[in-house]
């Protein structure tokens, strides 16, 4: 249709185009994508809109960048991908999201809809694949569906437990035209908190003599780190996190104590044996955390507070369960106590006898510094990079190391696959994080066998400049499964000793700056070198062969049963 | 005799849904990959979409804590505890009309075969009182309701 009178020609928008529009509604600046030939359409259409599309060298590391911008901004990440094996490629990416509540949406174009069901070039039902491990996901058959299913997906993808939204959009559709003349986002209320627990969890924290705050991913999620800090310093309770929980409340706070878990520290781990109250919040009882669940906080009443109902009861059956958003929770739990703070009872003398426990991981620690190895490496990055670090880590002893070692006094600045534990996560993540915020130091910490497992997004990185730093802790093995083997296999090491590049050849491949660095050469020297480079650098740290994570706590065992380094 | 009771606490859940296919794939993905322990599972559809009633053998505790997980998905528009009836199929001799009604029990004669159900204690009760000669038990089974599978 043509209107004559200001010579503009309407036509009805395809539904590439509706995608479009619908991204940027959203507020989406960034998609990670691999174009293929079942997006075609949509791939057309966007030059023509301000999006940002960063082009991975694989599918996986496009959901993985998707994942590492949402978890570092709280926005919804998003990744694009073709049918068949673009979709499938995608996999890893949505289950590492689905596993620690990170909010994305991923597309992926279908082969036309004449086509499907009769196993065409490149199709796979990728909705059947992607249905355990998707918060949700919508197969488009209609152009004029596309929008309120755009809508949906963000709205699902960030609405009370985060996690990923597949959109699978056939090739015609894309291409199709649509009657619907807007998209509207929808904006969620805060979920509503009331509950006559909340009364009673204020009562149980102002008269527990040895309790303790377990924070999870869930007070990042819900931008509750404020409250949790009231929280704490209005009751004087000491804070441990989970993980994921790292950089929810600064390490340097005198309440914080550290992480539990299978490779958490010892003393936190015995706290959590002796506490009489667990104020769990934002966190679902992991089994890394918990081991013998049976065994776990035996004399602790539990508070768990959980935005996911189906949390609560799941593996500890808690005193006071509050199906709630952590933040509104918290503040509501705040209305509920007296002003004052409350020093009184036996919650003075707790913080002193937990500040006893702490002084040999204190020492260990201080005296580990001048030996070359990851306490030596976790410090001199901290050194250089300064106090607005993001940290990316990969899955592995270094993980465990840098989350034991390092001091995270920025909110949300320790990023890393908690709950899939996916090898190759962080070097594409952290692309996500870099994006997000391109002015603060972002780096890298992983493993010889990770890194390698998306080491092709370097060419990504070197074409967009980010300024990532890597750190690999190359000791020659899969570390954290050789470890296993030498505990509990007898040290049959199979098929654990591991390989790589040269990385200095190979960064230089790639076009980036790389050095090795190994026992007796200046550690400190090498990561301030690295920090100064314009551009991404790669540092090859070859490290013990034969360095183990203590203490270790064997799966599903109990704290009774922790390995912990000798001498200790 | 009667088969003996099984002795298990079975919770009811009726689920409405709407999708379709996809949504009851969703459905059923869920209860194997939340490893729900399912007892029975009836499927039926009217105009208002699809309803699903799943017997769950399960302490009532976990059957909320699965309720709450089966809300969740986006496809499901209502979920929650729905009523169980036990089912027996009855040969007998006795007069068996009177003994129903004082049960509480609906049944009926079909080609000498007594079908009775209702509430899983009543029937228990019927059974015993009007003495038996052969059964066969098919509940409990979550009460159908209009476009009910059963």
């Amino acid at each position: 249709m043509e209107n004559t009178a200001f010579n503009i020609e309407y036509k009805p928008r395809t539904g590439s185009e509706a995608m479009c529009e619908a991204l940027l509604d959203e507020g989406v600046e960034y998609l990670f994508g691999y174009p293929g030939g079942a997006i075609m359409p949509f791939y057309h259409a966007l030059p023509d809109y301000p999006l940002k599309h960063i082009l991975t060298r694989h599918e996986q590391a496009a959901a993985h960048a998707a994942d590492g911008y949402a978890r570092a901004t709280g926005r919804v990440g998003v990744c694009v991908a073709t049918s068949g094996p673009g979709a499938t490629n995608l996999v890893t990416g949505l289950a590492t999201a689905q596993m620690d509540s990170v909010p994305l949406v991923a597309i992926t174009g279908q082969v036309g809809r004449p086509a499907m069901g009769k196993d065409s070039f490149q199709e796979t039902n990728v909705m059947g694949m992607t249905l355990p491990f998707t918060k949700h996901s919508f197969l488009v058959e209609d152009p004029d569906e596309l929008y309120p299913a755009m809508r949906r997906a963000f709205e699902i993808a960030r609405s009370g437990r985060p996690g990923p939204v597949l959109v699978d959009v056939p090739k015609d559709v894309q291409f199709g035209a649509t009657n619907d003349n807007g998209y509207r986002r929808l904006r969620e209320a805060p979920p509503p908190v009331e509950s006559p627990g909340l009364e009673r969890a204020a009562m149980l924290l102002r008269n527990a003599k040895r309790p303790l705050i377990l924070a999870g991913h869930g007070v990042t999620l819900g931008g509750a780190e404020m409250e949790l800090r009231l929280l704490a310093e209005r009751t004087g309770i000491p804070v441990v996190t989970t993980l994921l929980g790292i950089s929810a409340f600064p390490d340097d706070h005198p309440l914080y104590l550290g992480w539990p878990g299978m490779h958490g520290q010892a003393s936190v781990n015995r706290a959590i044996d002796r506490s009489d109250l667990l104020f769990a919040v934002g966190m679902r009882f992991d089994d890394r955390i918990t081991g013998a669940a049976h065994k776990f906080a035996p004399g602790a009443k539990i508070i768990h507070i959980d935005i996911d109902p189906s949390e609560l009861g799941k593996v500890i059956k808690p005193t006071v369960g509050i199906a709630a958003d952590a933040k509104a929770a918290m503040r509501s739990i705040l209305g509920h106590l007296d002003n004052a703070p409350h020093e009184g009872g036996g919650c003075k003398q707790w913080r002193e006898e937990l500040a006893k426990s702490q002084e040999p991981e204190r020492r260990r620690k201080e005296s580990a510094r001048d030996e070359y190895g990851p306490i030596q490496v976790m410090e001199a990055i901290k050194a250089a990079a300064g106090s607005d670090l993001r940290l990316v880590t990969d899955v592995g002893q270094h993980q465990m190391w840098a989350a034991q070692f390092f001091e995270f006094t920025k909110a949300n600045s320790h990023i890393t696959s908690g709950g899939l534990g996916t090898m190759g996560f962080a070097l594409p993540a952290a692309m996500g994080v870099a994006f997000a915020y391109p002015e603060d130091p972002v780096w890298v910490i992983a493993g010889d066998g990770g890194i390698q497992m998306n080491i092709q997004e370097l060419a990504t990185i070197r074409d967009f400049g980010l300024n990532i730093k890597v750190a690999v802790l190359n000791n020659g093995y899969l570390g954290m499964v050789r470890q296993w083997q030498q505990f509990f296999h007898n040290r049959r090491y199979s098929e654990t000793p591991i390989t790589g590049p040269d990385y200095e050849q190979l960064t230089a491949a790639y076009g980036v700056a790389g050095r090795t660095v190994r026992e007796g050469d200046d550690v400190e020297a090498a990561v301030r070198w690295a920090q100064e480079q314009d551009g991404c650098t790669i540092l090859d740290f070859h490290i013990d062969p034969e360095a183990n994570v203590y203490p270790m706590i064997p799966s599903g065992m109990s704290v009774n049963e922790m390995i912990e380094e000798d001498g200790a | 005799m009667p088969e003996s009771a099984t002795g298990v606490a079975l919770n009811t859940i009726e689920v409405r849904f709407t999708g379709g296919m996809l949504a009851l794939n969703r459905l059923l993905m869920t209860l194997q990959n939340k490893r729900m322990p399912v007892a029975g599972f009836t499927l039926g559809s009217d105009s208002d979409g699809m309803r699903a009633t799943i017997l769950l053998d399960c302490p009532p505790e976990s059957a909320l804590r699965y309720t709450a997980l089966i809300s969740a998905l986006e496809d499901v528009r209502e979920a929650g505890p729905a009523e169980t009836i036990e089912v027996a199929l009855i040969e007998t001799s006795r007069d068996w009309r009177e003994l129903a009604e004082q049960w509480g029990v609906e049944a009926h004669e079909d080609d000498g075969t007594v079908v009775a159900s209702g509430e899983p204690d009543k029937v228990e009760a019927f059974l015993a009182a009007v003495g038996v000669e052969d059964a066969v038990r098919v509940g409990p089974l979550a009460r159908p309701k209009s476009g009910g599978g059963i």
